[in-house]
């Protein structure tokens, strides 16, 4: 029986260890982690259904564990050949083929010092929101209700600054879900979005955004932050410029959230070039072309599946890891 | 004696109408002068200024000390040049007075006394002394053919492109003295006479060419030279040879305190024509080295605004680090002609721009201590967090000028050539801080700091850099640091090092606290982090790339985290670098000890 190593046991690597055992071929799933799921798991609900994102991961590992999957976790990778595989402790594991599916880096706000995260209270990063979402307790440091949220887009995304040029598309319809989510909270709260485009791309987007307007009051403010700063009470203090009417504005916040980029994976480099993989600009690795091979290599017989290459939903996710699967399957039949 | 041979016409020509422009410029600039720069000459003639300029003219103009600091053998090529050709005319001038007395001798006669003294007796000491002065400059020919070749060898990555009228300058110049040796050996051959080098070529040539080729060639080779010299003297006001003549004026001008400033004047034109384009300013730009920029480079900067051709993406694409300006060998002010193009390019005066300003106090708290964050403070936080550790721990009442934001120091206005919008933010500032009766000024950004002190009249305010502040506290034992075994780096911010002279202080604070490795390139050889407010013209991804450079310098020390002192320095750099890059009040404020 052939065999095919994926990296990453998140959603991408699931669902492609899946298909791989339909059509007959046994995968192994090495996860970096003490645990599969990927970011998935610190996910609250998913856009634009609310859909619990534990549903989701909770059915992947029901079926994972059907088909008798081997996921090895606490398996850092850390060189990789189309026949083999070579862990961080030197082990090697031989197989036919390799499928990528390690994923993204969550852009670090901190590296956005302009914005105080991790320096003044109440700064939050909407992977922070999620997990709060979670725990079921979403509150400012002081344990007390907001009363005034502000959603910043694009940090870490669509930014020369930082070295991210590249735009991470779901933080738009995040920062909506989000603003949502709070609102049904805190339905007395104002709730403003701060952005420089909407990007609604996806099924059902655009109206959850008109919905966010219409029926959840939220407000969207075309102009990014430059600065936020503390102020005597605990506060925010954000200074921006409205775009649309052409006017700087000043806001105190009782929250401030920073809807963070997809950053290409911090392992993508060494990886690449111990493959000789391509990489694109963005530090994302490079399919060999983007339409009639856009889950396969410029190596034969390693593939991509998930946001190796690029940021997506996890919808999106779930179908190229399909397609990755079926290429890697024609692979080994050829 | 007859001191006249037809050759001597094109010597004669050049060398009248080179004196004739040379003059001329010298009297038109010095006209243009501002009354004040007319009156500080005035005030400087009779004073120790004049000694002091004549000295350096010797130690510049002649022996080229400067050029040997940087480069020995470059130094070695310019003073067997410049020196060697000033000997030759001397002794030559020493030699007809041996001959000849105290007697009118015209110019062509002192310059071509080997041609006209034939029918003299010899005099072995001149003829052996003048052929190793001619030794002495052709050695240096050699060298400037050689530096074209390959200017590795002469420790120069890159040379001067140069335009047509310095070609035809250069050309010349290279020409001279090999002609010069040829004529005056043509000569020995056929009436004796001549050292070791004339002579010997001479009776050389005397023994395998024929008498009348030999006189053919005589004829023809001071022709050679003279032409040489005519072409030379004709070119030199328009070339880059100008230099020669416009360094020795610009030494006696500076020594009088006269300066460029942020608008031309007609001082300005002393400065660039006394640029010879030696090119020394190439290799320290990191525009060069790090992008591969080669056309925006200070020689090229005065090159075309001398000839009227500056354009704005060559003035505006430039860091002003001020890293070619400490290896310029003439001392030219680089930065601040750079400067004032911008300003005649880009200055708009409009009256109601920043008419907004008077509404803008908001500065918090009361004390006899300010602190101006600036922008990039402001946009770099942990850096304020810091400083506000370091005051209350020193017990310090602060007032803090632009903590819930101000109005820009006006430097980064200045460095783009809005200079009138410029002042209106440093009245503004200066009001503000006069009006809070604050004796001393914090500042943790060099660009304000520099400004503060060089454009800003705060007579009674002192002007502090916060490494300058915090090193106070620790000598009077208001603040005491914890020190550990971390071992750092520090990255010299070109507003605070070269630009304000502040170098040990940064590091006597980092010194209190753990062990301080230096870069390969440090003080006032030390990178610019490539985020320069001073450029507009270059790339977010080629600020990155400086950037990355800088830091694999820094990295390369081994030290664990990389201290600057700069907002912006630090924001750059850390953009490139793997290690952790912090502003010294970061380090500090963690170091503090209660």
């Amino acid at each position: 029986m052939k065999k095919v190593i994926i990296i990453g046991g998140g959603a991408a690597g699931m669902q492609t260890a899946l298909r791989l055992a339909e059509r007959g071929i046994e995968a192994l799933i090495l996860e970096k982690e003490a645990e599969a799921g990927g970011k998935l798991r610190g996910w609250h609900a998913l856009f634009p259904t609310f859909t619990p994102a534990e549903e989701v991961l909770t059915e992947l590992r029901r079926r994972i564990e059907e088909k008798k999957i081997e996921i090895r976790t606490r398996s850092e990778v850390r060189s990789l050949t189309p026949k083999s595989v070579t862990l961080a402790d030197g082990q090697r594991l031989d197989c036919d083929a390799v499928v990528l599916a390690s994923g993204f880096t969550l852009f670090d706000a901190a590296i956005k010092e302009e914005y105080g995260y991790g320096l003044y209270d109440n700064v939050f990063t909407s992977a922070d929101i999620e997990r709060m979402l979670n725990e079921g307790r979403v509150a400012r440091a002081d344990g007390s209700a907001p009363q005034r949220i502000a959603l910043l887009h694009c940090v870490g995304s669509r930014d020369e600054k930082v070295c991210q040029q590249h735009c991470s598309r779901v933080c738009c319809i995040t920062g909506v879900k989000q603003a949502m989510e709070l609102k049904q909270r805190f339905p007395e709260a104002d709730i403003f979005n701060f952005y420089m485009d909407i990007r609604m791309f996806g099924p059902g987007y655009e109206e959850m955004y008109r919905e966010a307007q219409q029926k959840c009051n939220v407000h969207f403010v075309r102009g990014r932050i430059s600065e936020a700063a503390p102020t005597l009470d605990g506060r925010i203090q954000i200074k921006a410029e409205d775009t649309l009417t052409g006017r700087p504005l000043r806001m105190s916040v009782d929250m401030l959230i920073l809807l963070v980029g997809m950053r290409a994976n911090d392992d993508s480099a060494a990886l690449a070039e111990s493959a000789g993989l391509q990489r694109s600009p963005s530090g994302f690795m490079a399919p060999r072309d983007h339409f009639l091979h856009n889950v396969e290599s410029n190596v034969e017989g390693i593939f991509y599946a998930g946001t190796v290459t690029a940021p997506k939903n996890i919808g999106e996710t779930l179908n190229e890891a399909i397609a990755a699967a079926d290429a890697a399957a024609d692979y080994l039949n050829e | 004696m007859k001191f006249y041979a037809p050759f001597c016409l094109p010597f004669i020509i050049g060398a009248t109408a080179m004196f004739a422009i040379v003059l001329g410029k010298w009297l038109v600039w010095l006209l243009r002068l501002p009354r004040a720069d007319k009156m500080l000459i005035l005030r400087g003639l009779p004073s120790r200024a004049t000694f002091g300029a004549v000295g350096e003219v010797f130690c510049e103009s002649l022996l080229h000390r400067r050029i040997f600091r940087v480069n020995p053998v470059l130094g070695y090529m310019h003073m067997s040049l410049a020196f060697g050709w000033f000997l030759l005319i001397s002794v030559g001038w020493i030699e007809t007075v041996a001959h000849l007395g105290f007697r009118y001798v015209p110019l062509q006669g002192h310059v071509f006394f080997k041609y006209f003294a034939t029918s003299l007796e010899h005099k072995p000491f001149f003829d052996f002394a003048m052929d190793l002065l001619l030794l002495f400059v052709l050695s240096g020919v050699a060298l400037a053919w050689g530096k074209r070749l390959r200017s590795k060898a002469l420790g120069m990555r890159r040379t001067t492109k140069h335009v047509l009228g310095d070609r035809i300058a250069l050309s010349a110049l290279w020409f001279i003295f090999p002609a010069r040796l040829l004529a005056e050996s043509a000569t020995c051959a056929l009436y004796g006479g001549g050292g070791f080098l004339t002579g010997s070529l001479g009776g050389w040539m005397h023994d395998r060419i024929g008498m009348l080729a030999l006189m053919n060639l005589e004829s023809a080779a001071w022709w050679f030279y003279s032409s040489c010299l005519g072409l030379f003297f004709v070119a030199l006001p328009f070339s880059r040879y100008m230099h020669i003549f416009t360094e020795i004026p610009l030494i006696f001008l500076r020594r009088y305190r006269l300066r460029s400033g942020e608008k031309a004047t007609s001082y300005d034109r002393f400065q660039l024509e006394a640029c010879s384009r030696c090119g020394i300013c190439i290799d320290p730009c990191q525009l060069q080295s790090v992008l591969g920029v080669d056309n925006v480079q200070s020689v090229y900067f005065l090159r075309d605004r001398r000839y009227k051709m500056l354009r704005p993406e060559i003035a505006d694409n430039c860091l002003m680090c001020g890293r070619c300006a400490t290896k310029c060998p003439v001392g030219i002010d680089l930065n601040t002609l750079r400067l004032n193009s911008r300003n005649r390019l880009r200055n708009l005066p409009d009256k109601r721009r920043y008419a907004y300003l008077k509404e803008t106090d908001r500065s918090q708290g009361s004390g006899k201590v300010g602190y101006f964050a600036g922008c990039m403070t402001l946009l770099t936080p942990r850096i304020l967090q810091a400083m506000e550790q370091v005051f209350t721990a020193a017990g310090e009442q602060v007032w803090w000028a632009d903590r819930d934001g101000g109005v820009c120091c006006g430097r980064p206005l200045k460095l783009s050539g809005e200079t009138d919008a410029a002042r209106k933010m440093m009245r503004y500032n200066t009001e503000l801080f006069r009006k809070h009766g604050i004796t001393t000024l914090v500042t943790s950004c060099p660009i304000c700091l520099k400004v503060f002190r060089e454009d800003y009249a705060l007579e009674g305010i002192e002007v502090l850099h916060h490494s300058e502040y915090i090193l106070r506290l620790l000598r009077t034992g208001r603040l005491r640091l914890s020190h550990g075994d971390t071992r750092y780096t520090y990255h010299d911010p070109c507003e605070l090092g070269r630009g304000s002279g502040i170098y040990d202080q940064p590091r006597a604070v980092i010194e209190a606290m753990g062990q301080l490795l230096e870069p390969a390139e440090t003080r006032e050889n030390a990178l610019c982090c490539g985020s320069s407010v001073a450029n507009t013209a270059i790339s977010d991804g080629q600020q990155a790339a400086i950037a990355r450079s800088v830091a694999a310098e820094l990295e390369a020390t081994g030290a664990e985290t990389i201290v600057t002192a700069c907002p912006l320095c630090k924001k750059a750099i850390a953009r490139g670098a793997t290690k952790e890059v912090h502003d010294l009040a970061e380090i500090v404020a963690a170091h503090i000890r209660r």
